[in-house]
């Protein structure tokens, strides 16, 4: 018990501690790299809380949004078809491989040819990067459904429509939640990487502008935001994903238990 | 008794013209001729859209492309982008290995050390490496060395995490076994506590490669580091969009090369692991 409370004391105070040796340390640096924490902060209010809010933040989170949620709704919906037309598989399945094969950033030049630097480009170039891992975790879902409950299917006799809202699609959820996990941190590195090539607005911009002006402080309150964005919108998938499949932590539970 | 006995009898009637349709779609000849009609529907739609001229001269033709691609094949300048990116992303990736199978072994077999840093991973892990890009640059400039250590901060967590839940996972048995063999703590480590972590770090291994690729390219389109990242770059500021479109497709086969060269080491390397066992017959 005592080592308990030892172990939870630790893991509060760590965090705080390496805070606070990064703001004694770095307080009167004269690095240009690494400048006092002090003043990261006060340019990190200055900056994002509210003077650019609406005019860099929201529309960046915004096309984070639209993005991240047109991408899964047609990975699941794509991944449906092919999972349960096998010669769609069979035919475009290897062509879908090498296309995830690409690395999803590099597709932002691609879009920028195609439909030039606008708000329409980065948000379709995060939606194609972000369909990807929604899509094949679907497609791998569906296909492990347990062959099982597909025969209780038959035994049912259970209209299609019926089989794939009320069967597959819980079954392959767990699947599919890890792959939109997986398309959300795809949605977020191409939301930063498409504003950060030739464009003058978003987080992203704004902070690598400031590494090319060598506003360290500036760029680190960026990165400092461009953090928490990263943590925070991966915490709030948690939250949902652990609200929605509460039934299958449940059961997993119940079997360790067993 | 008589129902249960029917409905298994009608079974496999029921299954045969499923799993007879399934076996066509199997047999090598016809997988090949389905991929093929499948990338050729792909490609043809592609050309259509290109030579309808939707998106103007954005979208190069195939035959563009194919030539460009042609050329690239000639060019030593290309050859060396790409052996410039696999060596970093190789390199990176080695050492975050290394660091990352002492770091998680010392995270995982010490209880006050995991409590005291899992706030600290637990917070950066959803964060990607882009996000340290533009310190990056600003610290070591478009060169090799930026390219590198963005490729250990982006793959040196995840093995980390990887190798601890990896170390979480030995046998409880066979370490008392080990113990009662009369084993050092070092001895142990070394075989007991390495060998069950092996599959985790197969892991680490098959979904650190592609991510190592991903941020040489980012690196490079972003940062400027040279590889194929920053020729990809160069082309579209040039205005070269065949060239853009060859580099792309380029990179795509070198990220499925990654994946599926990583498996099959991993099936390899770790014949012996109950996990591939059953793979192997």
């Amino acid at each position: 018990m005592k080592r308990h409370a030892f172990n939870l004391a630790l893991a509060v105070a760590t965090p705080l501690l390496l805070v606070v040796v990064w703001y004694g340390t770095s307080s009167s640096s004269t690095n240009a790299f690494f400048p006092p924490l002090r003043q990261i902060l006060s340019r990190f209010a200055d900056l994002w809380l509210f003077e650019h809010f609406t005019s860099d933040i929201l529309p960046s989170l915004g096309n984070l949004v639209v993005g991240f949620v047109s991408a899964v709704v047609l990975g699941v919906a794509l991944g449906f078809v092919l999972a349960t037309v096998p010669l769609l598989r069979a035919m475009f399945e290897p062509s879908l491989h090498l296309l995830r094969g690409i690395p999803p950033v590099a597709l932002v030049p691609i879009l920028i040819t195609l439909v030039g630097f606008g708000n329409e480009m980065r948000i379709s170039s995060i939606m194609i990067a972000a369909v990807f891992p929604t899509m094949i975790a679907t497609i791998d879902g569906i296909r492990a459904v347990d062959s099982g409950l597909k025969d209780v299917c038959t035994v049912y006799q259970l209209s299609k429509r019926d089989r794939l809202l009320s069967v597959y699609l819980p079954s392959a959820g767990p699947q599919i939640a890890a792959g939109m996990q997986v398309s959300l941190l795809v949605a977020f590195i191409v939301m930063i990487a498409s504003e950060m090539m030739g464009t003058a607005q978003g987080i992203g911009a704004m902070t690598l502008l400031a590494q090319q002006t060598f506003m360290a402080a500036d760029m680190w309150a960026g990165i400092l935001l461009l953090g928490l964005i990263g943590f925070l919108s991966n915490l709030l998938f948690d939250l949902i994903k652990n609200r929605v499949l509460s039934w299958y932590i449940g059961s997993k539970k119940m079997e360790k238990v067993s | 008794m008589n129902p249960s006995s029917s409905a298994l009898a009608s079974r496999p009637e029921n299954e045969a013209p499923e799993r007879r349709r399934a076996r066509d779609y199997d047999s090598p000849v016809a997988r090949i001729a389905l991929r093929a009609a499948g990338a050729g529907i792909l490609l043809a739609c592609w050309q259509l859209t290109a030579v309808n001229g939707v998106f103007g001269p954005g979208l190069p033709t195939l035959g563009a492309t194919g030539g460009k691609l042609a050329t690239l094949m000639g060019d030593p300048g290309f050859w060396i982008a790409t052996a410039q990116t696999i060596w970093l992303a190789v390199l990176g990736l080695a050492i975050s290995l290394v660091a990352g199978v002492l770091l998680g072994m010392l995270i995982g077999t010490i209880e006050s050390v995991f409590y005291a840093t899992r706030a600290v991973t637990e917070f950066l892990k959803p964060i990607p490496p882009i996000v340290v890009l533009p310190l990056c640059v600003m610290i070591w400039g478009p060169t090799n060395t930026m390219a590198l250590v963005l490729v250990m901060i982006g793959t040196v967590l995840s093995t980390t995490i990887q190798v601890i839940a990896g170390v979480n996972d030995t046998d409880p048995v066979a370490m008392n076994t080990a113990r009662s063999f009369g084993m050092g703590r070092m001895e142990r480590l070394w075989r007991i506590t390495l060998p069950s972590a092996a599959s985790y770090i197969g892991t680490s291994v098959r979904i650190g490669a592609p991510a190592a690729l991903i941020i040489v390219v980012v690196a490079g389109l972003l940062g400027g580091a040279p590889g194929l990242g920053s020729a990809i770059y160069r082309a579209q500021a040039a205005g070269d969009y065949p060239g853009v479109y060859a580099l792309v497709l380029v990179l795509g086969v070198l990220g499925l090369a990654a994946q599926n060269l990583t498996a099959a080491i991993e099936r390899r390397v770790l014949h012996w692991h109950p996990a591939f066992r059953k793979v192997e017959k």
